[in-house]
């Protein structure tokens, strides 16, 4: 991670855009490779144009539009799991994305087993882990539960566990691709909480919601994506507000 | 690079453990599997060779164990490293990690599997009367230059089985055909002179015969040939790591 000089921004978004190609048949084998390596309708689909944006260290932001708009792939970018076509993403502290609950659960090992997993791909190592196992095990109220194979959970618990293990990795980012909706009322105020709790410690939050009510009420900066570009950004109230009157 | 794999050492180590235990899971005998199979390969080639082909090398089990055990570790690290990248794609799109812990978690499996392997090729150097000599300093030198080639060959062949997935079929293909090209069930000398050069450009014959060097003739290895082969396998590490590097970033789309 590049250190930039102006140190209170948690992420700088320079120009950029991202092109996906579009294959209409994907060359995936060789065979395909060489027959039709030169006739290979490839179309381009540009899914951010030239998106600027400097997410202070601390702020609180609300990525919102309508479904195809660029904002999980705006996401993606910030985590370096897809690079951008041209342009920079700059972070600037340690960084944890929940996009896809679970993603690196290990179905065959038990819950304890794979919190470490998960954890460790977080890039936590055993001590840090082995300091927070217990705070993780409490906050997905697994109990006894947590000492059998995931692959006996049933949905709710799985989810519990892996949003108990990303909250709880102390990250100084925190990338949130709408998952505020998990398990039942009870752990969604739970999770609610925690977040709320993460903000005024000072991390720096994005999230990606269709959930208004609920963005409205723990973020203070919203941004709307339209087209792959940035169509508002402000004090989440006014955003959103905007948002519905044109929407809604 | 080493800043940001010393940060995610856990992933290292847990990747590490479930190679080496999930790849087993379910079966009855386990992790054992992989000392089983190469003695029971071993088996094959001992009862084949000395009965068929009337080979008059001496202590011949001995001879080639020696061979596929580090043969083992190649050719394992190969057909599981090649299709890592894609088989860990679910991982892959949605958190990120340093890429290549993948490729260095399979070698690093493949090489604790061979270091315990070295027992079995004790039992059959005490057995067959060989005994040991004071060349095995060598082998921590030899291994570590089969590591940094079988890195080096991951990297690439791994990154580029995202894009053409064929790749893992003519590489299998061409493994099995490296085995045949390697000194391991025959010695180099037994190779016909005029095509002696062809076996030299592989640098698993120098590897390989190493391994018998310092095991079975209990003679010091050629260094100088030795120094080649690591220079060889330096480099192509260099390029592979470049290689990965660069296809990483289009991994995520790619899958």
């Amino acid at each position: 991670m590049k250190k930039k000089s102006n140190n209170e921004y948690a992420i700088v978004v320079d120009n950029v855009s991202k092109k996906f190609k579009i294959y209409y048949d994907k060359p995936n084998t060789l065979k395909e490779r060489l027959v039709f390596w030169k006739n290979s309708k490839v179309n381009y689909h540009e899914v951010l144009k030239n998106i600027n944006l400097q997410i202070k260290k601390g702020e609180t932001v609300a990525l919102i539009g309508v479904n195809g708009s660029g904002k999980s792939t705006l996401l993606k970018l910030m985590t370096k799991i897809i690079y951008p076509t041209e342009g920079v993403i700059t972070t600037n502290g340690k960084l944890t994305s929940l996009l896809e609950l679970g993603a690196g659960f290990h179905p065959d090992f038990t819950g304890r087993e794979n919190i470490y997993f998960n954890a460790s791909i977080f890039g936590l190592t055993a001590a840090e882990i082995d300091k927070r196992v217990q705070d993780i095990i409490d906050f997905s109220e697994l109990g006894d539960y947590i000492d059998t194979p995931v692959r006996t959970y049933s949905s709710g618990m799985y989810m519990r566990l892996a949003f108990s293990v990303a909250i709880n990795v102390d990250a100084e980012i925190l990338l949130i691709d709408e998952i505020l909706a998990v398990g039942d009322q009870h752990f969604q105020d739970k999770c609610f909480a925690k977040l709320e709790e993460l903000k005024q410690s000072e991390k720096t939050i994005v999230i990606v919601s269709h959930s208004l009510d609920a963005v409205r009420k723990l973020c203070n900066r919203g941004i709307w994506i339209y087209n792959g570009e940035v169509r508002k950004d402000g004090k989440i109230d006014e955003v959103v507000d905007e948002y519905l009157k044109v929407c809604g | 690079m080493f800043k940001e794999l010393y940060n995610y050492r856990q992933l290292l180590k847990s990747n590490v453990s479930k190679e080496i235990r999930g790849k087993y899971k379910g079966s009855f005998l386990g992790v054992l599997w992989s000392f089983v199979n190469p003695l029971l390969m071993t088996l094959v080639y001992a009862i084949v060779f000395p009965f068929i082909l009337k080979s008059t090398q001496p202590h011949y089990v001995t001879f080639i164990v020696i061979a596929i055990l580090p043969w083992t570790w190649f050719t394992t690290v190969i057909s599981q490293g090649t299709n890592t990248i894609v088989v860990n794609g679910g991982i892959i799109k949605k958190v990120y990690f340093p890429r290549e812990i993948l490729p260095i978690s399979i070698v690093t499996s493949g090489l604790i599997n061979f270091l315990i392997s070295c027992l079995i090729i004790a039992i059959f150097l005490i057995c067959s009367g060989i005994g040991f000599s004071i060349y095995i300093i060598f082998l921590p030198i030899i291994v570590l230059i089969q590591y940094i080639l079988l890195l080096g060959l991951i990297f690439i062949t791994s990154a580029i089985d995202v894009y053409i997935r064929d790749a893992e079929y003519i590489i299998a293909f061409l493994v099995s055909m490296l085995f045949y090209g390697t000194p391991i069930l025959y010695s180099s000398n037994l190779f016909p002179a005029k095509f002696s050069w062809l076996l030299k450009l592989n640098p698993l014959t120098t590897i390989i015969e190493s391994y018998r060097n310092i095991f079975y003739y209990q003679t010091l290895p050629n260094l100088k040939e030795l120094g080649i082969v690591f220079i060889i396998s330096s480099i192509i590490l260099v390029i592979g790591y470049k290689i990965f590097k660069k296809l990483e970033k289009g991994f995520a789309e790619e899958l």
